[in-house]
């Protein structure tokens, strides 16, 4: 049982933006070698994906209009593309975040019934 | 939202695509960097911290191509290369790309042009709101012949009948077209007018622009008032916005302006830009016009509108109804007549017959497209076995053919979509210059225009050649084998070969279809020819003639109408260099004619025979002397031809010939009407030779002269109370001067009678001729020249190919040399290829103009559409043509140094 556990963990689709979304929410700007390093933390390395499989996300998060990237420095004078979460993609994530509950309740409820 | 911006976003990346690269390649270093940094901060080495922040990132190319896809559209980006990369190749070669796409310009130019013409005039709705309800209503008289041509028509208690009688017709009015002397505004002119039942315009449904227009009650009750169409206000009113009201003099007569008619309102739709309706005015139908003589003249015309969910069968068995009990009633004189009721769509009705015409153009014009289609395909084929090497290079390196195939097709389309919009720039222009050039027998000439159906009728041309001209060669490119071509390297002979018959096939394609069209210009050239030799039966030099109407108002009897005739020959007669003046109610070359039926002494028609219709001309004075047409037997009239003396006739030699074959007709007696009608006879004076009363191409009219001064009393019982003869007619006038010297003075005597009448028409007889014929010059002017756009173009085709062919061959040309081959043995060897093309082109040609032949026998005039001359010159024509083509590359294949060029690879 235990192994089975230890397998790293498929995304299931649109989960993937609702994390980054929400990742940025919490975190505020952020560029993608910090998101990435983020959901691997959060995960505790479950979600064990390349880091270059979150450049689709983005693109397709920016062109939603939900989040915005810009050219900045890092700390260490390093220069990345910070990403931003925009109004619409608080919105969104808002929208979202309540389909993903009422989805993973039903999926909860039928589990439940089943078992 | 969120898709649709998405979507937009997407679309826009594809053409900020490389900025969009770069910003990516930027990020992904940048990543990378902080990856490094951090390993390298966990204590690991340079090296070792990059391989696993390369490790961390996944595959770069992996992400990137993710990201491409993410971010825009790949197909549309990738065809987006694919242009840029097929203009820098057309760039390269300018002389291939000017030539491929003018050659498409000019076909899809000329067939655009022909196509708007084809819309406007057969396919486009009628300008009047739902015009699939409108029909055009009236008879076919039984044995009349073609002297209703295809149109149905009504007399005066027709009209009554039909809109009394007949239940189908929510709307049904009757209408003629007539001319008018327009006077109080200006100077005295002459308008086309026509005079209609109000119930006409509740059928168009056209509302007035201005004021009102006359409603059916206004027409029973004989309202003087008028309706102008929007020209006539704008030019001779100025625009008057104070219009309405107004009082205008038509023949004298005072009638009120109620209404203005929209710009594009047309009714009836005449062909030809002449004979437009300037003005309508209600029809009133007179007494006079149910009474006797007139009661069987079918000179007007009817429409309507069909009742909603009544279908046109029901509507003509319904108007049928109506025609026999109208044959019932028949007075005596008209019994043998039988009618039936004809109810025509007014579309079908309006553009019958400009149907062949435009359908005969359009088909010419689709056989230029063909050849600039075939020449486009046969150049790009050249054009890919020449890139035989590049493109296996390419496959041999992994190219897919996908892409090859997207590549030719792409190279195709931008060429053809660039000739469909320089085609469009020359089709606009050809419009603006050729539609004043149409002949005056296609109705709708104003809708001729490029709009947006034609346009896209263009751009879908284009599109469309673009795919199938790039296939050939699309498929001819990735049929190359990878292997054959690279060991080819030319020694062994001929390269290229592969596709020889496809090569072939096109250019025997070509030949035959321009060869299709040299026929049938050769046999439109010749049907003018035939047309030109006629002998039309008069004389047209040094002949004016002018038409006159006499008003009613001022002319109310008959000694004031005979007063002015008289007076005017008289004058006429004293002018310098006349040598004959008279009056005519017919001219000839001037297409007027008009049917009278007639009963002739000692002629049994056989069973089944129609109506004797013969063309009646009124004279006085000496029309006949003045046009030059000869007299073969008998006498002409003489003054003492007048009223009151023994009814004469002359009669033409046709006439004479079809009645009384191989007799005198000198002393033999005719008389008007059917056998029942109780008219008195007219004795036979004299025979004249035929004239051409309209076309020379056209049926030669039996004819009948009388003096007018005898028509009434020609017409017995029948002439109405107080009918007026006389009191219209052609002045023609012979002079040894110069016929424009004669018009000044031919107007000056008129207006010295009558300064207020004016003269219409006024042309020479050779201009009036010229006119007759334009319509058939039109055919044969268009279709001769599309037959030498044809030629051309093929002749082109067979130079290109031959030529192409003859340098692939140069090695084996040299080698052959080299053993001993004579040069005129090489410039025969690909003289004999060409000519086998063209033979086969030819053999081909000739049984698709056969085939051809039945389209095109309507128009032709005194030629067989298998005259031997035209089909063997044409033919021959074609080969020379050909032969010309191929000399100049067999030449200079001849001239190969055989030593150099076996040096060559």
């Amino acid at each position: 049982m235990t192994s089975k556990e230890q397998e790293p963990l498929q995304l299931l689709q649109g989960t993937l933006d609702l994390i980054v979304l929400r990742t940025l929410v919490s975190m505020g700007a952020q560029h993608a070698y910090q998101i990435a390093t983020r959901l691997q933390q959060i995960s505790d390395s479950l979600l064990n994906l390349n880091q270059g499989t979150l450049y689709p996300a983005l693109v397709r998060l920016e062109q939603y209009g939900w989040i915005k990237g810009a050219w900045g420095k890092t700390e260490n004078n390093r220069e990345a593309k910070y990403y931003e979460i925009t109004k619409a993609g608080q919105k969104a994530l808002g929208e979202e975040t309540q389909k993903w509950r009422r989805m993973a309740a039903l999926v909860e409820r039928v589990l439940i019934e089943e078992s | 939202m969120k898709h649709l911006r998405r979507f937009l976003m997407r679309f826009a990346r594809v053409f900020t695509n490389s900025r969009a690269e770069a910003d990516l390649e930027r990020e992904i270093a940048a990543h990378l960097r902080l990856l490094e940094d951090e390993y390298l901060s966990q204590g690991m080495t340079p090296e070792e911290a990059r391989r696993a922040a390369r490790r961390a990132y996944g595959g770069v190319e992996q992400a990137k191509q993710l990201h491409r896809n993410e971010r825009s559209y790949q197909g549309v980006t990738q065809t987006i290369q694919d242009i840029r990369y097929t203009l820098r190749q057309l760039r390269k070669s300018p002389g291939f790309t000017v030539t491929a796409i003018l050659m498409l310009a000019l076909g899809i130019g000329a067939t655009t042009a022909i196509f708007s013409i084809f819309v406007g005039v057969l396919l486009r709705p009628l300008p009047f709101p739902d015009p699939d309800r409108l029909v055009a209503v009236g008879d076919i008289l039984e044995g009349s012949g073609s002297a209703f041509r295809d149109q149905s028509r009504v007399t005066a208690p027709d009209i009554r009948n039909y809109m009394r009688d007949t239940r189908s017709f929510s709307n049904l009015g009757g209408y003629q077209g007539m001319g008018f002397e327009l006077s109080g505004i200006g100077d005295p002119t002459a308008v086309q007018a026509t005079r209609m039942s109000g119930e006409v315009f509740a059928a168009l449904r056209v509302a007035p622009l201005v004021g009102r227009a006359f409603t059916q009650e206004e027409d029973e009750q004989h309202q003087p008032v008028a309706v102008l169409s929007y020209g006539m206000w704008r030019n001779r009113f100025q625009g008057d916005a104070e219009i309405l009201g107004r009082k205008i003099l038509l023949d004298r007569k005072p009638y009120t302006v109620i209404g203005v008619m929209p710009q594009n309102f047309e009714f009836p739709l005449m062909p030809g830009h002449l004979n437009h309706s300037e003005l309508w005015v209600p029809l009133s139908l007179s007494p006079e016009e149910f009474m006797a003589g007139s009661a069987a003249a079918w000179s007007l015309r009817m429409i309507g509108r069909l009742r909603p969910g009544i279908s046109k069968e029901q509507a003509h068995s319904d108007a049928e109804r109506v025609a026999e009990e109208t044959m019932r009633n028949y007075p005596a004189f008209m019994r043998s007549l039988r009618i039936h009721a004809v109810v025509t769509p007014l579309h079908e009705d309006t553009v019958e017959q400009a149907r062949p015409l435009v359908r005969t153009l359009f088909l010419a014009v689709v056989v230029i497209l063909l050849i600039a289609c075939a020449n486009l395909a046969g150049l790009l084929l050249v054009r890919s076995i020449r890139r035989r090497k590049e493109i296996a290079v390419r496959l041999a390196l992994g190219a897919r053919a996908a892409t090859l195939l997207r590549q030719a097709i792409v190279e195709s389309l931008v060429l053809s979509v660039a000739g469909g919009a320089v085609g469009l720039a020359l089709a606009a222009v050809a419009l603006r210059v050729g539609v004043s050039l149409l002949p005056e027998t296609l109705p709708r000439i104003r809708e001729i225009g490029l709009d947006w159906p034609v346009v896209g009728f263009a751009l879908g041309l284009a599109l469309l050649t673009g795919l199938v001209c790039g296939l050939a060669p699309a498929f001819a490119a990735i049929r190359t084998s990878v292997n054959e071509t690279l060991k080819d390297s030319g020694r062994t002979g001929t390269s290229g070969s592969g596709h020889a018959r496809l090569r072939s096939a096109l250019v025997v394609t070509e030949i035959a279809v321009a060869l299709v069209l040299l026929t049938a210009s050769g046999l439109l050239l010749r049907s003018f020819e035939r047309m030109r030799s006629v002998d039309i039966g008069f004389r047209p030099d040094h002949t004016l003639a002018a038409f006159y109407v006499l008003p009613e108002k001022q002319y109310a009897s008959q000694t004031v109408i005979d007063a002015f005739s008289d007076e005017l020959l008289r004058d006429l007669r004293q002018l310098p260099g006349v040598e004959a003046a008279g009056i005519t109610s017919l001219l000839p070359a001037a297409g007027n004619d008009f049917g009278l039926a007639f009963t002739l002494e000692g002629y049994v028609p056989p069973k089944g025979a129609g109506l004797n219709m013969a063309a009646m001309s009124l004279v006085q004075g000496d029309p006949l002397q003045a046009l030059g047409i000869r007299l073969l037997r008998g006498r002409l009239f003489t003054e003492a031809d007048k009223a009151g003396s023994p009814l004469v006739a002359i009669v033409n030699r046709k006439l004479a010939q079809h009645y009384w074959p191989d007799q005198d007709p000198i002393g033999k007696r005719l008389r008007r009407g059917m056998p029942e009608t109780a008219t008195p006879w007219m004795t036979v004076v004299g025979e004249v030779d035929d004239v051409k009363l309209g076309s020379p191409d056209g049926e030669t009219a039996q004819q009948v002269y009388q003096p007018v001064t005898q028509m009434v009393a020609s017409e017995g019982v029948f002439a109405s109370a107080g009918e007026l003869s006389a009191n219209y007619g052609y002045i023609v006038l012979r002079s040894v001067l110069p016929p424009e010297q004669m018009e000044n003075l031919l107007r000056a005597t008129v207006r010295k009678i009558d300064p207020q009448l004016p003269l219409h028409q006024m042309q020479t007889m050779e201009h009036a001729i010229s006119g007759s014929e334009a319509p058939r010059r039109f055919n044969t002017v268009l279709i001769s020249s599309f037959a030498v756009v044809a030629v051309l173009l093929s002749v082109l085709g067979i130079y290109s190919i031959i030529a192409f062919a003859a340098a692939l061959r140069e090695q084996e040309m040299a080698l052959r040399m080299a053993l001993g081959c004579q040069r005129s043995g090489v410039l025969t060897l690909i003289l004999t290829s060409g000519m086998k093309l063209a033979a086969v082109g030819c053999v081909l040609g000739l049984i698709g103009a056969m085939a051809a032949s039945r389209l095109l026998r309507s128009f032709l005039f005194g030629v067989s559409p298998f005259d031997p001359v035209v089909l063997t010159l044409s033919a021959v024509a074609m080969l020379v043509l050909a032969l010309t083509a191929c000399a100049l590359p067999a030449r200079r294949a001849a001239r190969t140094d055989p030593m150099v060029a076996l040096r060559g690879e």
